[in-house]
């Protein structure tokens, strides 16, 4: 009797037991996933249940675009809750589950969606200028974000404007890859293009994009000038014609012209100037001799004008040389212009001062009031018998055997 | 005589007023020269080129024409520079929950979210360690004034180990799908805007190397003169080529050596060295030698954002090497069980499971196996390798049984010792080792147990060694003298008494 109450007894605590282990491993797989939705709005709060038989309140791993957190519950009537945080449920994108219960089984996914109301338009355009001329173009991309700064759905539609001159623009573009872009190309005149968009009623606020004339084409080129006496002294003014691109557009203000002139001796000299109203005006000082001018103009790479000529006539037809003081004392002049005045003051006179042949100084003056002085030296040029060559506007006078 | 005197004290006061002169000026100059350091002028600019590559996941870009301007090779490379840095730089911040690096790629309104998720792990204790190992981007869209790029990267491998409170939680390998905004911001490229657009599990699939192709008879190969340091400067291949011979001779058919991490340059391998290793590869299949290639030896730092960089490791030699007929399988790391204790084991054991992935993912035909240091070891990841392989230098008399239970345990894998062995050192530091009468006997009782067992066993070593570096044994001479006569030949190049066992029919 004893041993059957014993048997019975061990019986019974095994087949408990038994049942223990069957319910608690029961217990663990009995929670499960009571939130059905897998598609939520950002905003609205997420709240993902599930119902348990167990006190077991097991973390949930919780990651989305941006990162990972960890999730206590709060258990209520054998219910779990887990409260996504805001800053979670507020941000669209896939949010991938796992909840760390002991079996580590449970796992799922859903999409929160970005809330479909346009609060900002993310705007970007570039470059901010192009040319005219209908090749070029620039390119509107909108970013429509919600509340929240979720990019909205791809294909929510977006609607591109842009006013040029008289005309206005609308363009239906729709969102693909978080983005909505347009290009918007320039046509033949210049001016300024205003763009904006919007989507769901939602505006932009306004964008200038500067349409700027295409380059340059070849042009004309034309001289002013008072007189054509080539006295050193007076200004010539060349002038390009009203400088267009391909479409008639003016050129922009400052583009640089360079006006290339070439001498009767092939020198080059040169001056430039940039452009006001697709003018440019240079500005070059007479030559002091006779001279014969070739001049042509260029924008670099771009354009280029035809060859014009400009004539100088010789002013000083002769002058006097006057030795004095042991001839260490050279006056030259009066040196008189074209109608016999006194020349402008500046013009270069040149003494080249020779012994056998052999160059032993070139001395460099500026008239005065019509005359030159030159003072030797002695301690420079010591008393011996010179030749010496006077030079005036390419005039050239020689002296030989000048004792001093 | 008084005269000379004086004439002596005035040059001694002449030398020493000039020796104190010159110090003085010396030490002048040094002020002087002090006060005219500091920082040079050209760093002013912060032009200097600092890289230090510290994060290289697999990168492979989708060639398709994107939408928009074209793209360059340089806008490019720039943009997957920075798209790189801030992933890094991500996985920092979530590791420390500090937000150091954030705001050099994220645009002010991204950051918000990180931020966020900072301050709430701060809160919940929580820190991740995390890394990505692949991405596959593709540019969709590139503006037409050069400040924008939307991005699609597909199937972006993350590992993840989830702690809270320093407790790990969650360890995860899954794919995910991005979209990704990016603006060119004062030479900066940053994330204006990431989607998560898809996720699943990673789940590697593979397969395993069935075992009939499996037999291994071999042993333990370092050139007698430079043991630990075979591809350095005293690499030499016709001593390595004799020795192949040799060991042909004997009758064994394979070999065990080993690619050091960081002496064949880490993520950026050494193209001299591997072409070292290919030349002993080349000289062993000349022989008819079958290869484990050692991987990873002398590697010690398991720590999650240095995956990357091992895998760029382990990629170049893998990819080199795989279709050498000469190897026989890969040996992923020597002895990691040594670095349970220090670096913890679940970590090495995740970075030996990674590696075995991607090893995996390269060379699909040679087995992979983890060279344990001890049998009770062995099982571990036995599902993650084609041959379970230990080292074996205890006690012979249990091996037999020791290796059955384990074979009981693993009956479907095929298992070899690839490395055991005995040193015939008895002197001042081991008075009571083992004499080269005892290596011999050590030596038959274990091909005994071979041939009753059928068993594969790779000995150590081929020769006795007069210089162990010490990151082997350390630097105790009563650990690092024995290590010198594991060999089955001497110092002078004469077999010992065990070399008669070191094959058996």
């Amino acid at each position: 009797m004893r041993k059957t109450t014993y048997l019975l007894v061990i019986a019974f605590m095994f087949s408990s037991s038994i049942l223990l282990i069957g319910q608690s491993s029961d217990e663990e797989i009995a929670i499960k996933l009571l939130t059905t939705k897998t598609q939520f709005e950002a905003g609205l709060g997420i709240n993902l249940q599930f119902s348990t038989s167990n006190n077991s309140q097991p973390i949930l791993y919780c990651s989305n675009s941006y990162g990972t957190i960890l999730i206590e519950p709060s258990i209520e009537n054998k219910t779990l809750n887990y409260k996504i945080p805001e800053n979670i449920a507020n941000r669209s994108g896939l949010i991938n589950w796992k909840l760390l219960a002991n079996d580590n089984t449970l796992s799922g996914k859903f999409y929160i969606n970005p809330k479909q109301v346009a609060n900002t338009m993310e705007t970007y355009i570039g470059p901010p200028s192009i040319e005219a001329g209908g090749l070029d173009y620039t390119m509107l991309v909108v970013i429509p974000t919600d509340i929240y700064g979720n990019a909205l759905k791809d294909s929510t539609e977006v609607e591109v404007k842009h006013q040029f001159l008289s005309s206005e623009y609308r363009n239906m573009v729709r969102m693909h890859n978080l983005i909505a872009y347009k290009n918007l190309y320039s046509e033949t005149k210049t001016g300024r293009m205003l763009v904006s968009s919007e989507t769901l009623g939602k505006n932009s606020k306004e964008f200038v994009i500067d349409v700027q004339p295409a380059i340059p084409t070849n042009f004309n080129i034309s001289f002013k000038q008072n007189h054509n006496y080539a006295d050193g002294n007076q200004i010539t003014t060349l002038l390009s014609s009203i400088i267009r691109d391909k479409n008639g557009n003016i050129v922009s203000d400052g583009t640089l012209v360079d006006f290339f002139i070439t001498n009767r001796d092939k020198n080059i000299l040169r001056t430039s100037a940039p452009t006001i109203n697709g003018i440019a005006m240079a500005k070059t000082v007479h030559p002091d001799y006779e001279d014969i001018w070739k001049i042509k103009a260029y924008i670099e790479g771009m354009a280029e004008s035809d060859i014009i000529t400009i004539n100088f006539r010789q002013i000083i037809k002769g002058y006097d040389v006057v030795f004095s003081n042991n001839n260490r004392t050279i006056t030259v002049g009066p040196l008189q212009s074209f109608m016999d005045q006194m020349i402008p003051d500046g013009l270069q006179i040149k003494l080249h001062i020779y012994k056998d042949d052999t160059k032993i100084d070139m001395i460099l003056k500026e008239s005065f009031e019509g005359f030159t002085t030159f003072k030797l030296n002695p301690n420079e040029i010591p008393s011996d018998s010179y030749n010496m060559m006077i030079e005036v506007a390419k005039i050239e006078k020689t002296f030989k055997h000048v004792k001093l | 005589m008084k005269s000379i005197n004086r004439k002596i004290i005035r040059g001694i006061l002449f030398l020493s007023y000039i020796i104190i002169i010159s110090f003085v000026t010396y030490g002048l100059s040094a002020l002087f020269g002090y006060l005219n350091t500091g920082a040079d002028r050209s760093t002013m600019l912060h032009t200097e080129i600092k890289k230090v590559e510290q994060f290289l996941p697999k990168i492979l870009w989708n060639a398709n024409e994107n939408e928009g301007r074209p793209m360059d090779e340089q806008t490019l490379s720039s943009i997957e520079n920075d798209y790189l840095d801030a992933w890094y730089v991500k996985h920092c911040a979530y590791q420390t929950n500090t937000t150091t690096g954030i705001e050099d790629y994220y645009t002010k309104n991204a950051r918000k979210n990180l931020y966020n998720i900072i301050n709430k792990n701060i809160e919940t204790g929580t820190t991740i360690r995390s890394t990505t190992l692949q991405h596959h981007p593709k540019l969709e869209f590139f503006s037409e004034d050069g400040h924008m790029v939307v991005i699609t990267d597909k199937d972006v491998m993350e590992y993840k180990r989830v702690y809270k409170d320093k407790t790990l939680l969650l360890e995860t390998k899954d794919l995910s799908t991005y979209k990704i905004i990016m603006l060119l911001e004062d030479g900066f490229w940053r994330i204006r805007h990431i989607v998560k657009t898809s996720n699943h599990d990673f789940k590697p699939n593979y397969k395993f190397i069935s075992k009939e192709h499996i037999d291994i008879k071999g042993i333990n190969y370092y050139p007698q003169a430079s043991p630990w340091e075979v591809f350095g400067k005293k690499f030499d291949i016709d001593t390595i080529t004799k020795d192949f011979k040799l060991i042909k001779e004997t009758g064994l058919s394979s070999i065990r050596i080993f690619v050091p991490y960081e002496s064949f340059g880490k993520a950026n391998v050494d193209k001299d060295k591997l072409n070292k290793l290919t030349q002993v590869m080349d000289a062993a299949e000349a022989e008819n030698l079958k290869v484990v290639l050692t991987l990873f030896d002398f590697y010690g730092d398991y720590s999650i954002l240095n995956w990357t960089l091992n895998q760029r490791h382990a990629e170049t030699i893998v990819s080199k090497l795989k279709d050498h007929n000469a190897l026989l399988a890969w040996d992923i790391k020597n002895e990691p069980n040594l670095d349970f204790e220090s670096r913890g084991k679940d970590l090495v054991l995740a970075w030996l499971r990674n590696t075995i992935d991607l090893v995996k993912s390269i060379d699909p035909t040679h087995p992979v196996t983890i060279g344990w240091s001890d049998i009770e070891s062995a099982p571990l990841l036995k599902d993650k390798v084609d041959i379970i392989t230990f080292h074996y230098y205890e006690d012979l008399n249990n091996l037999e049984k020791k290796y059955l239970d384990l074979k009981q345990d693993i009956p479907n894998k095929p298992i070899a010792i690839t490395e055991f062995g005995v040193s015939s050192y008895k002197g001042l530091w081991n008075p009571f080792g083992k004499t080269e009468q005892d290596q011999a006997d050590y030596y038959k009782q274990a091909q005994d147990i071979f041939s009753k067992n059928n068993m594969h066993y790779m000995s150590w070593t081929l020769y006795d060694f007069t210089e162990i570096p010490n990151e082997v044994t350390g630097m105790l001479p009563w650990r690092k003298t024995p290590q010198k006569y594991y060999g089955f030949i001497n110092a002078q190049g004469v077999k010992k008494e065990a070399f008669r066992y070191i094959y058996n029919p």
